[in-house]
Formats: structure tokens, sequence, C-alpha cells
């Protein structure tokens, strides 16, 4: 139905306007494999010096890129894990489930969803400490697994809004329980939206800055993303192939499940609308 | 520190005497530095010999020791280091040493997270009594030795000798121009019109002329001092806003700006590339520190420092002001643990860490200047030209900021108004205005406005 | 009449305890913290009882008597009966009989006097450095610098002390170091003219995010429709990544590509205009590289939902459009646009609210600078409370912020339930039902 039209102009300006990002993304490539160059565009040498971070503690007093890897591989699964398991129950329940109070719960769900999250980062301090959980990982995992829930539920909501009510009808007229009829015939619909979930969770968890920043400050809980910050606050030295080289690394997993996971992520985003 | 726990201690040691023999001890003690990168290192490198000195002296009075010391200093910034510390203090888990600026003794003194060393060290004793007076006085805070001084430092005036010679100075004026400057012959005002000059003769590039520090530091409250600005109250301890002096000294900057000799922009500049360019001649004056000395002859290569560079006191803006210069020494301070011994033995090792001969290996590495008198007895102190030179032109005329709770958000306010007449967004006398305002409602009491 | 199903209950606790405990008990708190005073000197977990000589000083500006003054002032270490009874109980007879005879009734203003007189002992000499402190201790008659845990330890010092009871409650009430309620914060917020500016900087910056967001997503969305599936992906690849990619690392590319060193400098001096930071040049230059900073990340969003939207649309009335000769633009002006009404209207009450309390890649880029241009409401609150030169955290202060910030978002959602058909949502279950 398009041959009417000529897609040229229309190719250009979209081609035009992704510039900026076309040649950022070209350059971190580039720059973390090549030696530095100032003042120059053009690569130096092909090196894998910018890489030695990996093999050798940058400065005495920093830690191990592959102690905060670690780190950050367990925040994301933990954040992954819990907040997959916990959405795929609570968002049953409030799909398909008759309780007390269930709009009460759907309307904070929503409430929730939208609501500001970083600006109560004092009070959460509080009670992390109460609970004896500041400067832990496992704190930070609970807190970013509770600020993204009402998301995650609210996609698997979604998901199962879709699943035909046929299904468990016949379950339920077999004679079996509300319960077998979710685990046995009701989540294998959902798989999809639950692997879904969990991929995006993982990727929240592996890119979060703030909550790291200051809820785990010390070196036993640092994640890549703080200390990707701290290397490029240090005024000691400006190496930009270096901090590249650093986010290169920190990027793998995150474009790897890009290309793995591609229709799920945009699915979901469209579905479940994080801005 | 209550009597009663000083007593519990006492009898707990009582008791350890009486049992004879005891179990070797394990300790961790943790020491986090801020605002340090890797030249900073002996700030926790010399806990570690301290804390090696004290195990063989424990060993030596038949007691086994075995203290392990967790370092950590790469934070971010000076943000989110006292961030860190305040919310881990607030959580119960404080690193036992902290090395920071003095002026977080007032506040964190009063939130009780930290112990005054006094409670563990005689001030008497060797080497805290050779430790400079006015150093210890800064280490202190409403009469009670909280911490113990770290290093020495104050934050001198640069001139770029070439571009000197370039508007016309000869070598003699140029040798002169420090005396001048403490004289007050040579002001801020000459500052202006030979950093003009200098861009305008093409010497260095527009903006280039005086070239000021990009963030926030105690370095802006040196040239409110400049122009007549008295910090704190000597009689009162209130903090002062002179009100003249403020918009003076905000003035000055709006006018180099105008004047092309100061980036409208420069606030927030990389400190990189900042400490490249002031290294290597891109700039015809600017201020630092006395530790920029290491970082321009190591890192940014300036191999010819004293044939480059010319250093003096921070000129007086105007007749009401004069020639000065702030030192900011950083300290050691020991946080409020659940048990008394980790503060006991943090004090120890704070205090074997003032050593002359471990102290002087932070001064020579990172180029600050030492703490005690002895230091000009050792060596590797005494031979540093730098040290030695900066000490005599620069320490004589120093300053501190005083050590006052509401110090912080003083500062704050101060250099928030700064920023807006630097960048246009607001004329000096807003600007004044709205720190007054600000001043006033936050500070409330505890600060003099004139 | 209804089953109840008991087992939805069981299903959500898990949910609902994880959001109370991390989610709702913040936002309550950060309700309470509004009232406060609380700061990095106050502490937050409550305070102590101390009096040092700043606290000296403001009860002295409010008024109290000089005799009670002096007394507070001058008590010192005296070296008198009850000290040396301790003393002997601790350190023996001989020790005490000796200091006795050494400083009998002497008056040590501070510590370190008292100390250094504790060393003149010479047949009895205290050789710990700890046991000389706690020796000390024992004569001891000043209240200053000492904590008390509780009012009453405090009150009973005073009262042994011999202070005129009728000072001890200003007294007291100076010498309490943790922090009190009060409406402060809010008067404050109101009355601080940085606070209308930062007011008017997060209009701004979510006004032009937003419309930037919401325009170039339907431009995004509307091209990629029009183009070769190929072509389409590689371009909803691009503009997807930032979404994905980690901020620190998205922030970074922008750094390089605005820095003084950085790409747009380099390229631009090759035609001769002198490098500068294009990030923080002027407060213009801020604004558009914050406003695409998070418009690129916000655009995918309103590509993923317009796109969507559109290929919903029947084919039947595009190529009806086409046979009578409708450009493409009249194409989008009249077929796709009126049916994305719903999404873009979605997008837009989804995304204030986003937008309004965000504050990591300003943080990250800008850090609300220069001279605080880019310094919107949820970043001051995070300047305020944790986050600034002075290591002077102000709470209280900041949770007042927090707190205007989390009563518009809860007005806002509560605005977005009505106007989203919340009906709808809730549809009955039908098994129960």
């Amino acid at each position: 139905m398009r041959h009417n039209f000529r897609t040229w102009p229309l190719l250009l300006i979209l081609s035009l306007v992704s510039l900026p990002l076309i040649i950022m993304y070209v350059f971190q490539v580039v720059d973390s494999f090549t030696a530095p160059k100032p003042g120059s565009l053009i690569p130096g040498a092909v090196t894998f010096e910018n890489f030695r971070f990996l093999w050798e503690t940058p400065d005495p007093g920093r830690s191990s890129i592959w102690q905060v890897t670690f780190n950050t591989f367990v925040f994301a699964t933990s954040v992954a894990v819990i907040i997959t398991s916990i959405s795929m129950t609570a968002a049953y329940a409030l799909s398909r489930l008759n309780f007390p109070a269930r709009g009460f719960f759907l309307g904070g769900l929503i409430v929730l969803h939208g609501f500001p999250t970083v600006t109560l980062i004092i009070a959460i301090f509080l009670i992390l400490q109460f609970l004896g959980l500041y400067d832990s990982l496992f704190g930070v995992i609970l807190v970013k697994s509770a600020l993204e829930l009402p998301f995650g539920i609210w996609i698997m909501k979604g998901f199962y809004d879709t699943v035909p009510w046929e299904i468990e009808m016949a379950g339920v007229q077999d004679g079996a329980s509300r319960f077998t009829v979710w685990r046995r015939l009701v989540l294998p619909q959902v798989q999809p939206g639950l692997s879904a979930l969990f991929v995006l969770a993982f990727l929240l968890g592996w890119s979060e800055f703030v909550l790291p920043l200051v809820l785990a400050p010390g070196s036993d809980a640092q994640v890549l993303s703080t200390y990707l910050a701290a290397l490029i606050a240090d005024d000691s030295k400006l190496d930009f192939s270096l901090y590249k080289a650093v986010g290169m690394f920190y990027a793998l997993p995150v474009i790897f499940i890009y290309l793995v996971f591609q229709k799920k992520l945009m699915n979901i985003y469209g579905g479940g609308t994080k801005g | 520190m209550t009597i009663s726990i000083i007593r519990s201690a006492l009898m707990a040691s009582a008791v350890v005497l009486a049992a004879g023999p005891v179990l070797a001890e394990d300790i961790t003690i943790t020491v986090w530095a801020g605002g340090s990168n890797e030249s900073d290192s002996y700030r926790l490198e010399a806990i570690e010999m301290a804390a090696d000195m004290l195990s063989r002296e424990s060993a030596i009075a038949g007691q086994e020791l075995n203290i392990t010391v967790e370092k950590k200093l790469d934070f971010g910034d000076w943000p989110e280091f006292k961030q860190a510390v305040t919310l881990a203090a607030e959580a119960g888990t404080a690193p036992n040493i902290v090395v920071t600026s003095h002026l977080d003794i007032a506040p964190w003194s009063e939130a009780g997270y930290i112990v005054p060393v006094e409670d563990y060290l005689d001030l008497d004793s060797w080497p805290l009594n050779n430790i400079y007076d006015n150093l210890m006085a800064v280490a202190a805070f409403d009469d009670v030795q909280w911490g113990l001084p770290q290093d020495a430092e104050s934050r001198p005036f640069f001139f770029w000798k070439e571009t000197m010679r370039g508007i016309g100075y000869s070598d003699a004026e140029i040798a002169a121009l420090p005396a001048k400057v403490e004289a007050g012959e040579y002001t801020l005002e000459n500052v202006l019109a030979d950093a003009k000059k200098a861009v305008e003769a093409g010497l260095v590039e527009e903006g280039y002329g005086f070239y000021p520090r990009v963030s926030n530091g105690p370095d802006y409250a040196q040239f409110y001092q400049s122009f007549g600005g008295e910090l704190q109250d000597p009689e009162t301890g209130k903090l002062v806003l002179d009100k003249t002096a403020m918009e003076a000294m905000y003035q000055f900057f709006v006018d180099a700006v105008a004047a092309g000799v100061t980036r409208k922009n420069h606030i927030g500049t990389d400190w990189s590339q900042w400490y490249n360019e002031v290294a290597n001649g891109k700039a015809a004056m600017w201020h630092g520190g006395t530790w920029h000395y290491g970082r321009y002859t190591k890192t940014e290569g300036n191999t010819d420092f004293f044939g480059t560079i010319e250093f003096s006191l921070i000129p007086a803006g105007n007749a009401n002001g004069r020639a000065n210069t702030i030192t900011h020494p950083l300290v050691y301070l020991v946080t409020n643990q659940e048990t008394d011994r980790a503060e006991e033995i943090a004090s120890q090792l704070i205090k074997i860490a003032s050593e002359p001969r471990i102290n002087s290996l932070h001064a020579i590495k990172s180029a600050h200047l030492g703490i005690a008198k002895e230091q000009s007895n050792i060596e590797l102190y005494a031979n540093d030209r730098w040290a030695s030179m900066a000490t005599e032109r620069l320490l004589g005329a120093a300053n501190a900021q005083p050590n006052h709770v509401q110090y912080g958000a003083f500062s704050e306010a101060l250099w928030k108004g700064l920023e807006a007449s630097w960048t246009g967004i607001k004329t000096p006398a807003e600007a004044i205005a709205e720190v007054e305002a600000e001043l006033k409602a936050t500070l409330g009491d505890e600060v003099i406005i004139r | 009449m209804k089953r109840i199903n008991w087992l939805g209950l069981g299903l959500l606790a898990p949910a609902f305890c994880i959001v109370i405990f991390f989610f709702l008990a913040p936002v309550i708190l950060t309700g309470f913290f509004a009232f406060t005073n609380m700061s990095t000197s106050t502490g937050v977990t409550g305070g102590e009882y101390v009096l040092n000589q700043t606290g000296l000083r403001a009860i002295e500006d409010k008024g109290l008597p000089e005799a009670t003054l002096k007394q507070l002032k001058n008590a010192g270490y005296r070296v008198d009966a009850k000290g040396l009874a301790a003393m002997a109980e601790q350190f023996g007879e001989n020790a005490a009989a000796e200091f006795a005879e050494l400083h009998g009734d002497a008056l040590f203003t501070s510590r370190r006097d008292m100390e250094r007189a504790l060393k003149d002992l010479r047949a009895n000499q205290i050789r710990s450095t700890r046991d000389r402190k706690a020796a000390a201790e024992l004569f001891k008659r000043s209240v200053l610098n000492e904590r008390f845990a509780t009012e009453d330890e405090f009150r009973a010092v005073l009262i042994e002390a011999n202070i005129n009871p009728a000072d001890h409650d200003a007294i007291v009430m100076q010498a309490y170091s943790g922090w009190v309620w009060t409406k402060e914060n809010i008067e404050l917020i109101f009355t601080l003219p940085s606070s209308l500016r930062y007011a008017m900087n997060t209009l701004m910056y979510v006004g032009l995010t937003l419309s930037f967001n919401v325009l170039f997503g339907l431009f995004l969305a509307i091209s990629i429709f029009y183009l070769p599936p190929r072509t389409s992906a590689i371009f909803s690849t691009i503009w997807f990544l930032p979404r994905v990619l980690p901020p620190v690392l998205y922030v970074l590319m922008w750094k390089w590509f605005t820095w003084d060193t950085g790409f747009i400098a380099t390229t631009l001096s090759w035609v001769g205009v002198a490098p500068k930071n294009w990030m923080l040049d002027t407060s213009t230059h801020a604004w558009v590289v914050i406003v695409l900073i998070n418009g690129f990340v916000g655009a995918s969003l309103g590509m993923i939902l317009f796109s969507s939207a559109i290929k919903a649309i029947p084919t039947s009335m595009l190529h009806a459009s086409e046979v009578d000769g409708a450009s493409r633009i009249q194409q989008a002006r009249y077929i796709i646009l009126p049916q994305l009404r719903w999404p873009i209207l979605f997008v837009t009450s989804y995304q204030t609210l986003s937008l309004l309390t965000s504050f990591e890649y300003i943080l990250l880029s800008t850090d609300g600078g220069p001279g605080r241009a880019t310094e919107v409401w949820s970043l001051a609150a995070f300047h305020t409370a944790l986050n600034n030169y002075g290591g002077n955290l102000q709470y209280g202060l900041g949770a007042a912020f927090a707190m205007l910030l989390v009563i518009i978002g809860i007005i806002a959602s509560l605005t977005y339930l009505r106007f989203f058909n919340f009906r709808e949502m809730i549809a009955k279950p039908r098994i129960e039902g």
C-alpha cells in the first residue's frame, strides 16, 4: 500500500535526527578498543589496554571489578526473581479472584504504579536501618524489588487478563481447586509474560544507580553503576577510553539480552508502560 | 564519654590483668577517606603502618593483638562521601576512622557520630605534643579535642611566569609579586587588569586570564576575606555575613566574566581538564592548593614548576580586605562504636599515624604540608623544596574556616549566591538579597548580618 | 451472594507485605519527617542531652541569669573531698592523700590541666593514660561536654551541681541534641526564593521533555510505520537502546558528546569554533541537553505505544485514502492522529508523573548546574536531604520537599484513575461472581 510514496525523504530526516545517537554508539564501541587520541576523532591503534581494569585494579582502594560484577549479577538476579515470583501470585489474585477490598487493592496498585519513588529515599534509609539492612546488598535488593513491584504486578495482571476464562471454568468444573487451576492451567498460559517480566526486572536491577549509591555506600555492596560513576567522578584522570571500556563491559549483558529478547521487551514496555 | 563507660572499661582492664595471660584479640578497623585519590593513599596506609606498630607494641607488652585494616577511598566526591559516612553512622555501621574535613567536626560531634580523641589520648604526650597548636585547634570544637589533624595545606594564588613576562613584567618584578601581594600593593583589581592584558595580547585564550576553582570549596571564602569579609565573630562565635564584602566578591567574579578573563560557564569544568590547563600555561592566573604542586609536576608533566609558576597569598580585594589564604586540614576522626575497645584502638592508631616520619610520607607524596614541628628534621620532608617554601610563604598568614554546626549550610548558601551571579542568572545585589533571606530563615540567630 | 475466595488474599500477601514495608511506610514516614528539624547534627534516631559552649552561648542569648551561667561555665574540675574519697577507693588511700597534698581544693578549668596535675603524683604515679583519664573524671564538676542518654540523668546532674531549678527547663531544652517537631520546613519552602525557582525549573523540565517525548514519539512511530520493515527495525533499535542502557553509561556517552574535548567541540573546531562545554556552557545549553537526554529515553515509550496503535488501524482506511490521492502528511493528520488520541493522553499523563519525580539523568549529567539553572524540585529534595558539599544533610527540609511531590503524585494518580475508566479494570471475576 505504500507504493505511492517515496521513502527516501523520510529516511533522510530520520537518519539525521538519529545521527547523534548513532555517533555515540559507534564511538562508544570504537573508543573502547582503540588507543586514546585526545583532540582527534580518528581512532588510534587497536588495543585492549583500555580493558586493563579487568586484570588489574586501577587504583589502590578501589574494589576489584569481578567482585563488583558479581554483586551486580546477584543484585539483578535477585530483583528479577523476587519481582517475578511475587507478581506472579499477586497479579493473579487481582486479575481473577474475588476477595475483600479487591477494588481498593487495584486502585492502590495504580496509584503506586505511577508514584514518585526515589523521593522516598530518606525514609527508606530509616527503615533499612531499623531492619539492620543498611549498607547491605540484600537491603537494596528488597527496596528495588518493592519499588518496581507495582509495575511488575501491573504487567502480569495484563497477561492474566488475556487468558480465556473458559480454561479456568473447565478446570473448576472438573473439581480442581482454584490453586491447582492456577498452577496447572493458568500459569503455562502466562509463561511468556513471566519470562519477559523476568528479563525486564533483571535489566532494571542491572541498571539501577541511585539506590545502591545512597543505601549501600560501603565497598562490599558496590555495583557496576556506582563503580563506573565513581571512576568518572575521580578527578585524578580524565580517560574517556577507560570509562567507555568499563561501560562496554557493563553493557554487554544488556546488549545480549536486548538482542535475544528484543520482541518481548518492546511488547512489555508497550503493555506496561514504564516512563 | 560518660564516666560510667570509662569506669567500666577500667574495671574490665583490671579484670583482664587479674586473669593473667590473655587470648589473642582480633579486631578489624575500617578507615574511609574522603576527597582522596591515589596520591593520598598514605591517609589510609598510615593507619596500616600504625596497626603494625601497635600490634608489635602489644606483643612486647605480652598481649597478642591482631588488627585488620579495611580501607576505602573510592567515593565519587565529597557530597557522596559525607552522605555515606553520615548514613552509616546513623545505621551504626560507621567506619572506625574517617579522614575528612575539619568542618565536619561540629555537626558530627553534635549528632554523636564521633567521640573526642581526648577521651583516649594524652595530648601532652608524643607525638601529639609536637603537632602545631593552631592545627590542633582546627581539630577541636567547643574546647574539646575531637580529632587529630591529618595534614595541612594552604591555598595559594598562582601566576604563569611566561605570560606575566609577556605583559611586561621583568623577572625581578615577578619574583617581587608575592611580597607585593602580602603587602596589599597588588590586589585583585590588578589581577583583573593583568588578566585582561594577557587575553588582549593573545597570550591566553579568552576566559583563561583568571581561571578559578571549578566547584564549591573553601577557596571562595578566601575571596570573601579578600574583600574584608569575616567568617566568624570572634566574640560570640556566630557566623558572619558581611553583605558589602560578599557583594564586592560576587561583583569581582561578574567583572571578570564581563572583561572576558573568566568564562561564564567556568563552574563545572572537568577537574582533570582544569589541572592539565593550568599546569601547562593555558591560564595566566589561577588559584589552587599547595597539593597542586604534586599534581602539576607528576601527573600533568610540568617538570619545571619553579621556573614556570610563581605563587603568593590570595591578593586583597580592596582597602577593607587583606591578602590571605585558608588552610583546610583534613582530620582523623574516631567514630562512636558499640565497644569502647574499638574506639580506644582507633585512637591509638591515629596517634601513631601522626608520627612525624609517617606523616611525612603523606605530606611529600601528596604535596601537602606537615603537621608537626619535628618534620623539618625528617630528611624526606626537609629536602623538599616546595614544602619548605610553601610553609614559609603561606602558612604564616593562613587561617581556617570556623568549626560551627551550621557552617555547611552557610557556605552552601554563599556558593549558591556566587553561582547565580557568576552565571548571570542574578545580579550580585539580587543574589545577596536571596542569600540574606535564606540565611536568616535557616540559621536564625546563629548568623550576624552586617 | 458472591463467594469470597480467600486464596486471593493469600496470594496477595507477599506483595502486600513488601509494599507496606518499603513503599507505604516510607510514604508515611516522609510525611512525618517533613515536620521535624532533622539534620546531620540532630541525627535521626533521637537525641541525647549535652551542653557545650555553643549551647551555653545560645541560652545566654535567650537570657539565662548571669549567676547560673557562671556556675555552669566555671565548674570545671575541683579537687574536693568527694573526689578524693572516690580516688582513694579506686586508686588507693596513698594516691589520694598525696594528691590532696599537692592540689587539695584546686580548681582546674580544663581537662588537660586536670590531667597535668595528676601527672604531678610521684610516689603513687598513675601510669596508664586510661587510668589517669578515669581519675580526672572523678573530679569533674562541670556538666559541659558530657553526653547523657536520658533527660532524667541530665536533670539529676543539674541538681547535683546546685543549678537554680528555675533554669533547669531552659538548659534541658537547649541541651537536647535530637530533633523536634516543627512547621518551619513548610514555611521555609514557601518563603525561600530558591524554591520558586526550583518549581519553575520543574515546570519547564516536565513541559519541554513531555512535548518532546510525545511529538518526537509520534514522528518516530509514523515514520517507522511508513518505512520498509528491515529499515524500521534498525531505527527502532537505535531509539529503543537509550531505554535499556544503564543510565550511568548512557549519560557518559552524552558527556563525551558534549564535553570540551568531546565530539561537538572537536568537530566544530575544524570550522574554527572555539571548544567549549556544550552541556554546561549556558543555562540554555544545559536545558537543551537535559531535555534531549530525557527525551531520547522517553520518546521510545511513545514510539512503541503509538506504533502498536497505528498497526491497529484497519488498512482499508489507508488504502481508501491513497486511492483518493491523499498525501502522506494528510494521511497522518486525518487518519492516524485521530486514532492516537487515547495513547497520547495516556503517555502524557503517565510521563507527567514520572518526569515530575525523576532526577537520575539530571543528577548524572548537569547535577543541577550551571548555577542551579537545571535544579528541579526532586533533585533539590535529594541535594537538601542527602547530597551537598557542606555535608549538611537536612533530612527534615528534604522530606518536606519530597512530601509536596508525594501529595502531587497521589492527587494526579487519583485523577487519572477516574479518567481512565477504573470500573472497567475491576470487572468482576466471573467464577465467583
